[in-house]
């Protein structure tokens, strides 16, 4: 695996080989020299099972004509009906089409948005500013839908938003983002990144916090400048931090933010609006389809998951040290 | 390794049966014992809390009646309290009574979760009189039988269209009463600069989507007066003549194509398709549009009505007739029965309670409860004036309609039945504070129930179609409205056709055949 | 760009080597840019450019943030745009909507149920989380690989509202406060990244440690976490916010009015409009609906917007490997 490379870059003499066990009672020895560790993972383990397994086992549903007074166990089995009226439902391409865009389009654009932030928050040279962009970058988090509606109707509505006055006064036609089919992508995906930006630049400060300052000094000391710095020693500290995430989000790549679209389409955009997550909503849970809403998840999950093993493959053959199983 | 997965998850199924069939039953209360009694209600001020834990109602029912009440309120939208009843329904631990929508009641009716109430109109007599009259029954009848209890809602027509009186004085136009006459007035509110401001900063018509998929299609209920004028207002048609989905009448391409003239001209406020309820309604108080169509008391509640006054001391709204269409039709819009119902929960009658439930709804009734619930009480949340009316006196802030004292009508939902009583006392007469004019929600509320309206009554319970058609058909329309779809009789053959394949042809026949079968038709 | 990596690192180890007592000063100090040589002009364009992006997020974010700000100031009978209003001079402002929130009974109420969430859950999530962040960079644990794929699995495979329902409703955790943390008391994926750190520490401190004769927590409490403090507290912070606004469990698992946390009352506030039939009834006194929306967002904000200066406190640069040497 990845550890070596690290244990060698910091000299240690002891050599951690992850070598297959291929003797029982190696394997044996080795559980045992653990106990203490397997002690310390106990409740979490049961918090594991109760709350996360459990859950999965009544998703059992989705297989099920799902009856109330039957319960889990006792309503009848029905294959994969469930699975198979989603994927024949006349909009499945369109959903799955507008579901994979906007969660893309999130991570091509609110990652590197957050990285840059978070390089920029560390390099920054001026207190003060530094200071005010940290803590207010962080702010629009908080902001719920419902608020962003609202804020987002001020700065685009076509009659009176800010935006379209500004472009009424540089003579062009006011444009109706929110209804208009190839404006609403963007809002969604530009204000998702403007509220979420802030937010995910914690990490990887967190992250940069971790780097060993002197190794700026070495290299300037050597002659390299900023720019080199960010190249050689900045970026290659984050990395792994930044494939974690990255392969977290490639495994829910199906979620594409549900709040947010529920609350920001109309019926102009559903065509480039409905997302998987959207349509369950109606067709699942406002009308007590609860084995069809329980079948989209597992599907999305299914799909997250041959994506998130293909992707952890890349990354643990790069040799990363990122890689999460 | 694969192995203590394996036994993992082995162990994960062996404990999650425990956890599965949880489900508790509550054991039948013993005779002395108060019985506890689990209500779900429908906020009346949703955004304010909830009853307080001090309330005089809880110690009278626990001592006159042995009831041990706990009240829930529901969440404040009707979708989250779609979500909120099924979870619960699902877990299969619904409450013993609480409020829910005609369609979760399907739902749940097909899952055998709510209990045929049939038998039960006969303990609450008074109750069963004032308020669950043959519709309301109707209302709560699935396949024959009567589940939960349908108690009157809004009142009906209670919104009218409305007209800036003084934009019209302003720049010498009568009151339009065509829609080619309408569309001069909305062209001249648009450009001609109403309000004398010397900005371009008005429009005529002033609207919001407000649809669903029972009475209110799309474009919703806000443009009803204008599809009324081609007789297609409401999404289904009850008249003999044309029964079935409106969207079918060549009429409604016609009615399409004169609202997608206006919108295309710039007559209607453009943010009609961004607008929410709250935008809505402080846009005409900004003043941005001369026409619309708004609810009595949104419009002439001394709250509501005030920061209008104050912004235009001159201005005045009039509530006019339903605009005439090319062949003669006019109509304000559709309009069904409202109805909250309350349902009573199976295992709440598995458990014996039934009995129990139904005398506090008829003690609710009473006059005691009547006025306990919907105003609190007297000399504390409410004075009686002359009439009987209840009012709010110099109570201040404990009155029923003061910011402490409202908490004390959260139940009002459950009482209420739109008595004269309980109009008058909602509805005072009231001088608005800037321009002194004397105003009435009440008097508002008459005139707008006189215009011409059509009836869709049966709307509410009219089968739903599925969400992909209901998406199909709104977005549709939306496009046309919106000019993302040219609106040509060919495309909108086209939409007819394929509406048809992927569902619509079904609903509108099951819409028929519920309508004949529960004699709707008119 | 890995050999250059190793490269610098490799020298920069013997630069720092015999200076540590002034490298902890540093340590101290955010600013670590106490220029000892002199910036090039790659370097002042760089911090140019800096610059430059700080202040256009900074303008980004303060405008949006500035138009709902004035919102919340807006008098009742405010009419212009909103282009207009975000300029309406402090004089005009109207603080009805504050006085309206702050006076709603139930504000406090849920103020201070939602409190109690976001202690208790974050004492419960970081208790839970990080043994297991622990256990999970223990790079010679037998299993290690079956523990991943136990912790990946309920990630991806997210079933959705009625099992989990299922589940908390058979336990009975309904109208307890703790339904609306415990269901999310482990997030894999801040799990994952707490691990990501963890595994960032050098494994001989570890093993030292246990050689001298510490028990695996006493690694954990003595080793581990003071090396962390930041990525505890992030971590921490980001459980928080995740209790402090989640409206979606109170309302499931919540029917006792009086348990109602902030959220709940957020959304009965925001939502109100579309539900009331009373219209005529006023539950806020002059205020105006959208100030009363946008005064709500900064006042639910207020608590964490306190906190995480504390937080940024342990953002302190070269804490991590700055105290490995030291």
């Amino acid at each position: 695996m990845t550890i070596d490379k690290k244990n060698k870059k910091n000299g240690s003499a002891t050599v951690v080989v992850n070598a297959p066990l291929n003797n029982r009672g190696r394997l044996g020895r080795e559980i045992k020299r653990h106990t203490s560790v397997y002690l310390l993972l106990l409740i979490p383990l049961i918090y594991y099972i109760i709350f996360k397994y459990v859950p999965i086992w009544n998703a059992q549903i989705a297989f099920k004509d799902f009856q109330a007074r039957r319960g889990v166990l006792g309503s009848a089995w029905i294959g994969l009906q469930n699975f198979s009226d989603f994927i024949n439902s006349f909009y499945f391409w369109e959903l799955l089409r507008n579901t994979v865009f906007y969660s893309v389009g999130k991570i091509i654009i609110s990652l590197p948005l957050s990285i840059l932030l978070a390089i920029a928050i560390y390099e920054c040279t001026r207190p003060v500013l530094r200071k005010i962009v940290q803590t207010l970058a962080y702010l629009p988090h908080f902001l719920s839908w419902v608020i962003m509606y609202g804020i987002l109707l001020s700065l685009l509505a076509p009659a009176d938003g800010v935006l379209n006055d500004i472009i009424r006064l540089c003579g062009g036609t006011p444009i109706d983002f929110l209804s208009n089919v190839s404006a609403f992508p963007w809002v969604v995906l530009i204000s998702d990144a403007w509220k979420e930006m802030g937010w995910s630049a914690i990490i990887f400060i967190a992250a940069l916090m971790g780097i060993d300052v002197s190794l700026f000094e070495a290299a300037m000391v050597e002659g390299a400048n900023s720019w080199q710095r960010i190249r050689y020693i900045t970026l290659p500290a984050i990395r792994p931090v930044i494939v974690t995430v990255l392969l977290l989000k490639i495994g829910t790549i199906l979620d594409a933010g549900f709040d947010q679209i529920y609350m920001l389409y109309s019926p102009p955009v559903y065509s480039v609006a409905d997302i998987i997550d959207t349509w369950v909503y109606r067709q699942g849970l406002l009308q007590f389809e609860f084995g069809l809403a329980t079948a989209v998840g597992l599907f999305k999950g299914v799909f997250g998951m041959i994506l998130m093993l293909i992707s952890n493959k890349l990354v643990s053959r790069m040799n990363e040290g990122s890689s999460i199983f | 390794m694969k192995k203590l997965a394996i036994a993992l998850f082995a162990l994960a199924l062996l404990v999650s049966p425990v956890f599965a069939n949880g489900a508790t039953e509550t054991a039948a209360a013993s005779s002395d014992e108060p019985v506890t009694i689990e209500v779900w209600y429908g906020a009346a001020i949703t955004e304010a809390g909830p009853i307080p834990e001090d309330w005089v109602g809880y110690d009278i029912l626990l001592e006159e009646h042995n009831i041990n009440l706990i009240l829930t309120a529901l969440p404040s939208n009707e979708s989250d309290q779609d979500v909120r009843i099924q979870a619960a329904g699902a877990a299969n631990d619904l409450p013993d009574l609480f409020m829910v929508r005609r369609p979760v009641l399907t739902n749940l009716v097909k899952q055998g979760l709510v209990a045929p109430v049939d038998d039960y109109y006969a303990l609450m007599p008074h109750r069963t009189e004032v308020m669950y009259d043959e519709n309301a029954i109707r209302m709560t009848t699935i396949d024959g039988e009567s589940f939960g209890f349908a108690s009157p809602g809004a009142i009906v027509r209670n919104e009218g269209l409305l007209i800036r009186k003084d934009w019209l004085d302003n720049l010498g136009l009568e009151v339009p009463t065509t829609t080619e006459e309408l569309r001069e007035v909305l062209r001249a509110f648009t450009f001609d600069d109403p309000d004398g401001n010397g900005r371009d900063d008005t429009w005529g018509y002033g609207a919001f989507v407000e649809s669903d998929t029972t009475i209110n299609g799309y474009p919703g209920s806000r443009f009803f007066p204008l599809l009324g004028a081609f007789d297609v207002a409401g999404l289904w048609s009850f008249d003999s003549d044309h029964l079935g989905l409106n969207v079918y009448r060549p009429e409604f391409y016609d009615a399409m194509a004169y609202i997608r003239s206006l919108i295309s001209e710039g007559l209607v406020d453009p943010n009609w398709l961004s607008y929410r309820k709250d935008d809505f309604r402080a846009a005409w108080k900004q003043g941005r549009f001369g026409v619309m169509k708004e609810q009595n008391a949104a419009f002439a509640a001394e709250a509501n009505y005030a920061p209008f006054d104050a912004n235009f001391p001159d201005g005045e709204w009039i509530v006019i007739d339903a605009i005439t269409g090319p062949d003669g039709y006019a109509s304000i819009g559709a309009y069904d029965q409202n109805y909250r119902i309350y349902a009573i929960s199976q295992a709440a009658v598995d458990a014996g309670k039934a009995e129990k439930i139904c005398e506090l709804l008829e003690w609710m009734s009473s006059d005691e409860g009547y006025l306990l619930c919907g105003w609190g009480q007297e000399g504390i949340n409410y004075v009686l004036d002359d009439n009987g009316i209840p009012t709010a006196g110099d109570l201040g802030d404990m009155a029923f309609s003061g910011t402490q004292g409202q908490v004390y009508t959260q139940l009002r939902n459950m009482v209420f039945y739109n008595s004269d009583t309980e109009l008058a006392s909602r509805y005072p007469t009231y001088t608005t504070a800037t321009s002194g004019k004397t105003m009435s929600a009440l008097t508002v509320l008459r005139e707008m129930q006189e215009k011409e309206w059509t009836p869709a009554i049966g709307s509410g319970m009219m089968p739903t179609p599925n969400a992909d058609v209901s998406r199909y058909y709104e977005q549709s329309l939306a496009e046309f409205l919106s000019g993302q779809r040219e609106l040509t009789p060919e495309t909108w053959q086209a939409f007819l056709d394929q509406f048809n394949r992927i569902g619509g042809q079904a609903w509108n026949e099951q819409g028929i055949a519920y309508a004949q079968e529960n004699g709707l038709v008119y | 760009m890995a050999d250059n990596e190793m490269k610098l690192q490799a020298e920069a180890v013997p630069a720092t080597d015999g200076k540590k007592k002034k490298k902890e000063k540093v340590h101290l100090k955010p600013n670590l840019h106490n220029k000892t040589v002199r910036p090039t002009t790659a370097d002042r364009v760089f911090q140019i450019i800096v610059d430059v992006f700080m202040v256009f997020i900074l303008l980004v974010i303060v405008v949006p943030v500035w138009s709902t700000i004035t919102l919340s100031f807006r008098p009742n009978t405010y009419i212009g745009t909103y282009l207009e209003g975000m300029f309406l001079p402090p004089w005009d402002w109207s603080i009805d909507a504050y006085k309206a929130l702050l006076g709603n009974d139930g504000f406090a109420l849920a103020f201070f149920n939602s409190l109690k969430i976001l202690v208790g859950g974050v004492a419960c999530a970081l208790f839970l989380t990080v043994p297991m962040a622990y256990v999970m960079s223990v790079k010679t644990l037998p299993g290690r690989k079956i523990l991943s794929t136990i912790v990946i699995i309920p990630y991806v495979f997210n079933v959705g509202m009625i099992p989990s329902y299922l589940l908390v409703t058979s336990i009975g955790l309904q109208n307890h406060l703790a339904a609306v943390f415990l269901p999310g008391a482990i997030s894999t994926y801040n799990l994952i990244i707490m691990r990501q750190f963890f595994d960032g520490i050098p494994g001989e401190l570890k093993e030292s440690a246990r050689i001298d004769g510490c028990s695996e927590i006493q690694v954990l409490m003595k080793i581990i976490l003071p090396l962390s403090k930041a990525i505890v507290m992030t971590i921490g912070l980001y459980y928080g916010v995740s209790f402090w606004n989640n409206f979606f469990n109170a309302m499931l698992y919540i029917s006792d009015n009086y348990l109602y946390p902030l959220p709940i009352l957020l959304r009965n506030i925001l939502m109100a409009s579309g539900m009331n039939e009373y219209v005529e009834v006023n539950a806020f006194g002059n205020a105006p609906v959208q100030a009363i929306k946008a005064a709500s967002v900064f006042l639910s904000a207020i608590p964490m917007v306190i906190a995480y200066p504390f937080i940024q406190k342990y953002f302190t640069k070269g804490t991590l490997l700055g105290s490995v040497k030291g």
